[in-house]
């Protein structure tokens, strides 16, 4: 047993936490947000451009999907991104996240979502597509995010939306996937990486939103996991995704998109985070960043936009919690998440 | 055969690229920087050279991978790359298919010194990118396919990168996969928590990785925190050192709601019911189930024989309330001998129900005024420990008024203990907690409203099917599986905003939310026995919010008074039209 003598202090820890600068912005900037992420892709020998390739996928997922959820999907080249993803499938039926780069679950996910936004699974061989995630899943349940053994709850998340959105869930074994997600559930209601992993609000999403998909949310205890999550809310507003963390604009969707599953978005304070997803804004560019300040890129923008959805921004779509991509988009698909 | 390897690793020169790691994208926490426009321009220059060479060396890359060319080059170019840019995952598969071919083809001794200059680069890798997740997983890779692994060697430097930063989870999971494949005895390891927790108490990781050590090291099974019970009093006295050192750290308090528990409670039957109209019979549990699945068997059986019958739930999934139809030959007008036998691995539940020949339905319900159903949210910890924890924390809060922790724990100790004895202090602390915290006032109120319902709930008479809840400040609704028997429930005079599982209330005829915030009835679905429903005075304002009272087939009357619906003059005539035969007060 450790001994610790037991001493008072006045004043604790200080909180790690982000602040907003007076100037910072308060209105949402709709059209310049559009107009950066329609530049983004033009810009193809651009340094950043060429680095990010690894996810290239990921990223025309995170762009079409912002950009519809701004009314503005139109302003992208269909044709050019449907080729693109056509020419990523590999003949194991997956996707890598570019040409030439090798297939995995999280560039499949991504090529699933921009095909079902465009409504053009047609493009792709489908049958593939399914082969490919039923070859990862493991004898425990679990998922390698490709042939190399890399074993996570997101590519438990992935396997499950893919086929979810392809209307295939049956491919797979669901009740092992569930039980080898429940083994990575934590002390504190969250989740981690892999059974023993600590609790993080993006593995949280993953877990949560896998659940939720097969109807199973009942095996989480919503009340301690919602006040784990709330938690995450510091004095600025914004949410980080772990205690003792600095907040971070992707965080508003893992942990926003979380208590939405499990009903209990109301507990945190919805203007405080709006104001700080607001003051992450660039006003001279378009886009959000992590932090106020900070610089922008199209992963915190989508984040930034589907969050404001989430806590009913007018002038965007409706988000699904689950899937992040436009709630009518999902409609129309025909599937239906479990939410409490 | 290849020549031995000499691994030139990482160029370091004015145009090599691990110089620009910091700016590479999505990396958080770039901060933007106004330039004048000669520095961009510069800044643009450099950039373009730097792009060449990695374009150059991506190229050269892939041709080699294409042409099989597994040599020391094609790992000095990637090499080059994932210095700069760890997360170009395919270059690592590359250097994996390079390895692989290096580990069957040359000889041994340059097998050894290849896989280990490989653990170097990944070293210098993750000084670079410590929460690369493909670095991580690579250098995972490496090790299991080393020819002589030195594990000794890996779990140093864990000790190193968590002292860089002892909160790094992709270097937690590295540090238990070096203890899984070498075999590390996890006592070293909850010695090892122990040293990190005393040197900084804050550190979630470490009790994070103690709640899982203690599990195996001590495993209880009777116990739902899964501990034994003399090893948690060490941990309750370890925690409590930590949060009277500093009260506002979150993880001490939440490690210690994880030794309080909660126990998860066996599987009970909570009502059946038999009804001669419907020719059916619906039975309700405690917790969600799915019968035919985790080895759940329910069977019925009517004056003596089985009846074989399909058990349905409303979404074909785990539910609180199951449905039967029963042949109507088997309950005629005689009197019928219901049992229910409910069976799995842990439970074994027998219960009977008659239905008299002139009953045209009947009922048998557990009682809800037994505490314990409500008492199981910190059931692991023994009544002694609970009060110990008790005065501790009231301890503290006599030091720290405003420490919202110590009171939060305090509201759960006292409802854990006695919630009847302790209701009006629970209330009274709730209140504090909305006070210092109010970023989470409406935890705090739903917390609140669930220990009003189950005080109600608890005080309600077992034989009366009617129960009270206005006038309780409620903005949620709490354990509606258990008044799936009710008849007439009052939920008038709160602040609901809806009630997710309306459904559970298969038996209500009178239901009266009056004075509410709903504006929507999307809840209000697949009610069989609704056939009163009173929802004055709410924030109801269009007539597709009413949509899902057409499921409610017996509905009689409705009353929308006080509703914005009410000022639009059409409103009447479309609610007739949606549902007719209702009548309808506005």
């Amino acid at each position: 047993m450790l001994a610790v003598n037991i001493s008072f202090r006045s004043q604790g820890t200080p909180i790690k936490d982000a602040s907003i600068p007076e100037n910072a912005p308060t209105d949402l900037f709709l059209d310049k947000h559009r107009d950066f992420i329609a530049a983004y892709g033009a810009k193809k020998d651009d340094y950043e451009y060429v680095l990010t390739e690894y996810l290239r996928l990921n990223g025309v997922y995170w762009g079409l999907t912002v950009m519809d959820l701004m009314g503005a999907l139109d302003r992208m080249n269909k044709d050019e991104v449907l080729e693109f993803v056509r020419q990523c499938q590999q003949p194991c039926g997956g996707f890598s996240a570019s040409i030439g780069h090798d297939p995995h679950l999280l560039s499949t996910l991504s090529a699933v979502q921009v095909l079902c936004l465009y409504d053009a699974l047609d493009v792709v061989r489908v049958d593939g597509v399914v082969e490919f995630v039923k070859s990862l899943q493991q004898d425990d349940g679990s998922f390698y995010g490709d042939k190399w053994g890399e074993v996570d709850t997101r590519f438990s998340f992935c396997a499950v939306a893919c086929l979810a959105l392809l209307d295939r869930l049956n491919a797979i074994n669901v009740d092992k996937a569930v039980d080898f997600v429940m083994q990575c559930m934590n002390f504190d209601g969250g989740f981690g990486c892999r059974p023993g992993s600590e609790t993080h609000s993006g593995q949280i999403y993953c877990c949560v939103g896998m659940l939720s998909i097969v109807g199973q949310l009942h095996r989480i205890n919503a009340d301690t996991l919602g006040w784990w999550l709330c938690e995450r809310q510091l004095p600025s507003g914004g949410l980080n995704g772990r205690p003792e963390k600095l907040p971070d604009v992707c965080y508003s969707w893992w942990v926003l998109s979380s208590l939405k599953i499990i009903g209990r978005l109301h507990w945190i304070n919805k203007d405080k985070l709006i104001k700080f997803i607001l003051a992450t804004q660039d006003d001279e560019t378009g886009g959000f960043a992590d932090r106020p300040g900070d610089m922008v890129d199209p992963f915190h923008t989508l984040f930034g936009i589907a969050g404001l959805s989430l806590m009913g921004q007018a002038n965007i779509k409706p988000v699904n919690p689950v899937f992040c991509m436009p709630e009518d988009v999902i409609r129309r698909i025909g599937v239906k998440p479990q939410l409490l | 055969m290849d020549s031995q390897p000499k691994l030139k690793l990482v160029e370091k020169g004015p145009c090599s690229l691990d110089n620009y790691n910091n700016d590479y994208f999505f990396q958080h926490g770039r901060i933007k920087v106004k330039t004048t426009a000669e520095q961009q321009e510069a800044k643009r220059i450099e950039r373009e050279k730097k792009l060449k060479i990695y374009q150059g060396a991506t190229k050269t890359a892939f041709e080699k991978r294409k042409n099989r060319e597994y040599d020391h080059e094609a790992l000095e170019v990637t090499g080059n790359i994932l210095a700069a840019n760890p997360d170009f995952y395919t270059l690592w598969n590359f250097r994996r298919e390079i390895l692989t071919h290096i580990k069957s083809n040359w000889e041994e001794e340059n097998v050894f010194k290849t896989f280990d200059g490989e653990l170097y680069f990944l070293e210098q890798c993750l000084k670079v990118n410590p929460k690369s997740y493909g670095s991580w997983q690579h250098r995972c890779w490496t090790m299991e396919n080393h020819t002589k692994p030195d594990w000794t060697r890996e779990l140093k430097l864990c000790n190193k990168f968590l002292e860089y930063d002892e909160r790094n989870f992709h270097c937690w999971d590295y540090r238990r996969f070096v203890v899984q494949m070498s075999s590390v005895p996890l006592k070293e390891e909850f010695a090892f928590t122990t040293e990190k927790i005393s040197t900084n108490f804050s550190n979630f990781s470490s009790w994070h990785y103690r709640s899982k050590l203690l599990q195996i090291l001590h495993p209880d099974k009777s116990s739902s925190v899964g501990v034994a019970e003399n090893v948690m009093l060490d941990e309750f006295e370890l925690v409590q050192n930590a949060f009277f050192t500093d009260p506002n750290d979150q993880s001490a308090w939440f490690y210690h709601r994880w030794l309080l528990g909660k126990s998860d409670g066996q599987l009970s039957l909570q009502c059946i019911q038999a009804s001669r109209d419907l020719q059916r019979v619906l039975i309700s549990f405690d917790q969600q189930v799915k019968i035919g699945f985790d080895g759940l068997v329910v069977d019925l059986s009517i004056n003596g024989s089985p009846v074989n019958v399909e058990w349905l739930s409303a979404k074909d999934n785990y539910s609180y309330i199951w449905f039967a139809s029963v042949p109507s030959d088997l309950m005629n007008d005689s009197n019928s001998a219901i049992e229910i036998t409910v069976k799995s691995e842990k439970v074994h539940q027998v219960q009977r129900l008659n239905l008299a020949a002139e009953q045209k339905s009947a009922l048998w319900q557990k009682e809800l005024t037994s505490m314990n159903i409500f008492t199981r949210d910190l059931g692991a910890a023994t009544t002694e420990t609970l009060n110990q924890e008790l005065a501790a924390c009231q301890q503290l809060h006599e030091l720290e008024q405003d420490n919202k922790w110590t009171l939060l724990t305090i509201v759960w100790l006292m409802q854990a203990l006695n919630p009847l004895v302790h209701h009006e202090d629970v209330l009274n602390y709730i209140a504090m907690l909305t006070e210092v915290d109010p970023m989470r006032k409406q935890f705090y109120v739903d917390m609140r409203s669930k220990y009003v319902m189950e005080l109600t709930i608890q005080k309600c008479h077992p034989s009366v099917l009617e129960i009270d809840f206005s006038n309780k400040q409620l903005t949620s609704t709490h354990h509606l599986e258990l008044l799936v028997s009710m008849v007439t429930i009052n939920l008038s005079n709160n602040q609901l905003t809806s009630i997710p599982s309306c459904t559970l209330l298969q038996s209500v005829t009178d239901l009266n939310i009056d004075n509410n915030l709903l504006s929507s009835c999307d809840f209000i679905a697949n009610l069989p026995a609704l056939e009163h429903l009173s929802l004055k005075n709410n924030e109801i304002s269009s007539v597709d919010d009413l949509l899902a009272l057409k499921s409610c087939s017996r509905l009689r009357s409705l009353d929308l008074q006080g509703n914005p619906l009410a000022r639009n003059a059409r409103s009447r005539a479309e609610i007739g039209l949606l549902l007719s035969g209702v009548e309808i007060q506005l």
